[in-house]
């Protein structure tokens, strides 16, 4: 760890300043109202709530649609971000040797990053349709295989691949940004030593890429479990019988669809725990392998 | 650096040709649907060729929804963003990891937990404070007695109002709000060697010289990283604008574009014009492509400078 | 920026300010939900009324979608940033009406004197959006009901004619799939026909209370009526393919599945009567009939569906007096033609129905068809279980039986078991529900 330090601190708080009172503003005040409903029952037009305590904890955990939400969130998460980052690293590490038509596919690789989630998951019921789209071969073949419409886990695959595309871009982008600072003397020392590619990657790029994708793990998880409201909403509505519930989806739908304010409220909380608790045990048990300079 | 390695050389390609295959489908998907006539896309099976449509559907999308001057708003928006997080995120990483202070992880986590529940979740209290930014401010003055003690004094009554409904800051402020930024330049900062800072001491350099001269040139990559990556959020928002806008004139891309995508939601529904939501998709898409494009110049160094 | 602490100077601005206003017309704003084309109407209907006279001006605002029109002005009443007229959907009255936030359009209307024949509205839709005592809260706008789609020519290569009961529904099922028909029936579960106007048409009870409405502490009843039957029949079709699952996230809804000829018959509402004639463009011969019933059961009106117009509370009197003067505006024969004619929706008064029927609207393609949906709002007097749902939470509830449907229909348990476990969730919606608004009562 860094033992080198600035000592005006008068600096380092007019540097964190703003950033904090944004926060503060547009972050920690809204949600802590909004926190404050999960321990009543706020009436949606703000006609006042009453005090209810953990009541609405109580009726969530006691209820196995919350866990059913819980769990595929959890499968979710490990499965896009495993997918997403295995295939991202594997193409950047290539990317990174710069053979022929690099350029080409460096650019064919990224620009898919710009698409919006919306869009992402139109195209993706579309390949997946089971009459009609891509997927329609695939029941040709094997009839009645693959119908996400009606079967859960098909559908909670089909989210997953839409996940995960659209993260590999996003992945693909810093890890080759963290290949590229990887000073070139280093590669080419060792390559005088006689490290073939494939060692090269192991022993020197991948090492070195660790705070990178120390970062990236960390981002996609919080992003799966945070940011999957777009994709969830356009390919299935969290459907056949909640199989890609996702729980921001369910916060969203019971909150703000469903009105049910305080409900919803309570979840956001368990959401939050549980993502920062994810993120407090790479933190304590990763970053500590994590090689800095 | 020139090695021998065909076999690896030919593996490379095939596995980069089947990663790029995997990535461009879907989007060659959204192409083939844009260039075909209404009763094309809707067709069983689908048709995995495209047609001839594509300028006919463009343009149709274009009259439909009005994008001209939502071009120039969704700009303004994303350009905003990407300002506000890359001056936030650097100053408040350069705060927390250069200085030995005891609030350096607790301003940390309170930045990065700022990750963990994303606006949707939080929209409506978000908006309160989207409708008077110094609400906050105000609760806490009249928790605390300021706001008596200045209603005594001065005889007025102390009311703090900035709204900022329908407007740009409104816009940007909440998005910027966030922690991607100071992470991933945290995560930088921690791999810059001590030697570095000793140097800069040594030489008598403050610290905001050293933030200048020394830090912002060395993550100019992951500042262009981290740039293409907001503007693309940026540029796709969708749920908060359509929200707080409701004054056509500071109207933004996304949300015009969702006017073109069939609702089925509504009693009755609408004509399914998928061909004309996908060109709609094809020309909303252009701009954010057109950055990563020219970006990724920057953030990907070996491009400028081969022998580095 | 606009950063100001009230000051002397501050307050002249503003007193300035609304005297340069007051000269200027009046203005106020309506968010809707309506999306696509129909928002267009929506949208010109507005740039009519502007047209139409100099004191008002309303500003329309689209919401993309029901749930974001009513969700959106909830956000934005807590703001107190509120427009003064929302459209608000159907499942959405319960809800509405607890709030207490509204101003009825009832009192509206008699307030600023403008003289509205409530008689004149259809009891099928006015019962829906009035209080106990029969005043209406909200104004009837784009109303509905649903409707049996058929393709006369598939129903004709079969050697069948379409059913007016359930029972000569499978026959005309399995005659359509004998004649090599692969998709009879394209089905997707919609809570607001399979049960809502299901049980309306059958005079059976969705929930106690009639529906909820003589007070909050109802509870669900659906799993013991004859919606059980037709559920587990619909679940039978399904096993023995005499119907497919046609939905928006498999590709092809059911609608454009039926404008494609790919399914000879789907239920919908009778809004989508325009949509599907310009998809079918005439490829094919097609009609609509009333929504069949059981045999043995006496056949009763359905209700409205679509959305009403809700004026909020906390606005000037000169808004109100804009609004009142755009509802009033809405409920003349002309804008109803217009609105009648440049969308599916039909007519919420009866002078405005008689006016199109004395033009002849309703004889030819592509407007022939429409009025069966008012016979079929019409076709008893609205008693106790046909007058409408009076459900807090019931967008929830809606969701709580879709979801337990497909179990069912995915075969992960029986169709009563399924409708047992919606209804005693839906109950807990209720319940709480019940205690948000504890010692209030519907109006």
């Amino acid at each position: 760890m860094r033992r080198a330090f600035f000592k005006n601190n008068w600096i380092a708080a007019l540097v964190v300043a703003p950033q904090l009172l944004v926060i503060f503003i547009f972050f920690y005040w809204p949600t802590s109202q909004a926190l404050y409903w999960a321990f009543t029952l706020e009436q949606p037009w703000g006609g006042g709530n009453e005090w209810v305590g953990f009541e609405n904890f109580i009726f969530l955990l006691s209820d196995d649609r919350y866990w059913q939400s819980v769990r595929i969130s959890i499968i979710y998460a490990l499965a896009t971000t495993a997918l997403a980052m295995g295939m991202a690293l594997i193409l950047a590490l290539f990317a990174d040797r710069q053979l022929r038509g690099y350029k080409a596919f460096r650019i064919g690789l990224i620009w898919p990053y710009a698409v919006a989630a919306p869009a992402i998951g139109l195209a993706f019921r579309f390949i997946f349709n089971p009459s009609a789209g891509v997927a329609s071969y695939l029941n040709m073949a094997f009839p009645g295989i693959w119908d996400p419409v009606m079967n859960g886990s098909n559908a909670i695959t089909m989210v997953i691949i839409a996940g995960a595309w659209k993260q590999v871009s996003y992945s693909f982008i810093f890890l080759l940004a963290g290949l590229q600072s990887i000073p070139r003397s280093l590669t080419e020392a060792s390559a005088m030593d006689g490290a073939r590619v494939l060692r090269r990657m192991k022993d020197i790029q991948l090492p070195l890429l660790t705070p990178t994708v120390f970062f990236l793990v960390i981002i996609n998880i919080t992003d799966s479990f945070t940011d999957s409201f777009g994709l969830v909403d356009t390919m299935t509505s969290g459907g056949p019988a909640r199989a890609t519930n996702l729980m921001v989806y369910k916060i969203y739908e019971d909150g703000f669809r469903g009105l049910d304010y305080s409900g919803a409220a309570a979840q956001s909380i368990i959401l939050m725990i549980l993502v920062i608790a994810l993120t407090f045990l790479q933190f304590k048990y990763v970053e500590r392998r994590v090689h800095y300079t | 650096m020139i090695e021998r390695t065909p076999l690896l050389n030919v593996a490379t390609h095939a596995i980069l040709f089947i990663g790029l295959f995997m990535l461009v489908v879907p989007i060659y998907l959204v192409v083939v649907a844009a260039s075909q006539t209404l009763q094309d896309v809707m067709s069983i099976p689908a048709k995995l060729l495209p047609g001839d449509q594509l300028l006919v559907n463009l343009k149709a999308a274009w009259t439909e929804a009005d994008f001209g001057s939502k071009f120039v708003n969704t700009m303004i928006l994303a350009m905003g963003v990407v300002v506000g997080k890359i001056i936030f995120a650097a100053l408040t990483a350069f705060g927390i990891v250069f200085f030995d202070h005891r609030l350096r992880m607790p301003i940390f986590w309170m930045v990065f937990i700022t990750l963990m529940l994303p606006l949707e979740v939080r929209i409506v209290p978000t908006y309160a404070v989207a409708a008077n930014a110094l609400s906050p401010f105000q609760t806490i003055f009249d928790w605390i007695g300021v706001s008596w003690l200045w209603n005594t004094v001065t005889g007025v009554e102390m009311a703090l109002n900035w709204n900022l409904l329908n407007s740009y800051t409104g816009l940007i402020m909440p998005l910027v709000a966030t922690a991607t930024g100071t992470f991933l330049y945290r995560q930088f900062f921690l791999t810059i060697p001590d030697e570095l800072v000793e140097a800069a001491k040594m030489d008598g350099a403050g610290p905001l010289r050293f933030l200048w001269e020394i830090l912002i040139p060395l993550s100019r990559t992951n500042m262009a990283a981290l740039a293409t990556i907001m503007f693309v959020a940026g540029w796709n928002q969708y749920l908060w604008p359509l929200l707080i806008i409701t004054d056509p004139a500071y109207g933004v891309v996304a949300v015009e574009l969702s006017r073109l995508v069939p609702n089925m939601n509504t009693t009755g529904g609408d004509i399914p014009n998928w061909h004309w939501a996908m060109a709609g998709t094809l020309i909303v898409m252009l701009p954010p492509v057109a950055v990563v494009i020219f970006m990724q110049r920057w953030f990907v160094r070996g491009l400028i400078n081969t022998d580095k | 920026m606009k950063f100001a602490t009230t000051s002397a100077a501050a307050i002249a601005a503003v007193v300035t300010a609304s005297a340069a206003f007051a000269q200027d017309k009046v203005q106020f704003e309506y968010w809707y939900g309506l999306g696509g084309q129909l928002g267009d109407v929506v949208q010109a209907t507005c740039d009519r009324f502007n047209e139409s006279q100099s004191e008002f001006e309303i500003t329309c605002v689209g919401q993309d979608g029901y749930a974001n029109a009513v969700q959106n002005t909830i956000a934005a009443f807590r703001a107190d940033q509120h427009p003064t007229v929302v459209q608000a959907y159907d499942a959405g009255t319960a809800d509405l009406m607890m709030s207490g936030e509204f101003y009825a359009v009832h009192q509206m209307m008699a307030d600023f004197d403008i003289d509205i024949d409530w008689d004149d509205y259809f009891p099928g839709i006015a019962n829906y959006y009035a209080s106990s005592k029969g005043e209406l809260y909200s104004m009837p706008f784009n109303s509905s009901t649903p409707m049996m789609y058929f393709n006369v020519a598939d129903l004709e290569a079969a050697g069948v004619e379409a059913p007016a009961t359930w029972e000569e529904f499978e026959d005309v099922l399995v005659a359509l799939k004998a004649s090599g028909k692969e998709c009879p029936y394209g089905y997707a579960p919609s809570t607001w026909i399979d049960l809502e106007q299901f049980s309306m048409a059958h005079n059976v009870p969705i929930a106690s209370n009639n529906n909820g409405y003589d007070g909050l502490d109802s509870e669900y009843l659906y799993n013991t009526t004859i919606h059980v039957k037709h559920m587990e029949n619909i679940k039978r079709w399904y096993d023995e393919g005499l119907l497919e699952i046609r939905t928006t996230q498999g590709g092809l809804n059911s609608r454009d599945s039926f404008a494609q000829a790919e399914c000879s018959l789907y239920f919908g509402s009778i809004a989508s009567h325009a949509a599907v004639g310009n998809l079918v463009d005439g490829a094919f011969e097609w009609d609509v009939a009333m929504i069949p019933v059981y045999e043995g059961t006496e056949r009763h009106n359905t209700v409205v569906g679509g959305a009403s117009l809700w004026v909020l509370s906390g606005k000037t009197d000169e808004e109100y007096r804009g609004a009142a003067e755009y509802l009033k505006f809405l409920a003349t024969p002309e804008s109803e033609e217009y609105w009648s004619t440049n969308t599916g929706y039909i007519p919420v008064t009866k002078t405005g129905f008689d006016t199109l029927v004395e033009k002849g609207f309703y004889e030819n393609a592509p407007y022939k068809g429409r009025e069966l949906a008012l016979e079929s709002l019409t076709y008893t007097d609205p008693g106790p279980l046909t007058r409408g749902i009076r459900l807090g939470g019931f967008i929830q509830a809606r969701s709580e039986w879709s979801n337990e449907v497909q179990a069912a229909l995915q075969g992960d348990k029986t169709m009563q078991e399924a409708l047992d476990t919606a209804v005693s969730r839906s109950n807990d919606i209720l319940n709480k529900f019940a205690r948000t608004y504890r010692g209030q009562e519907l109006p």
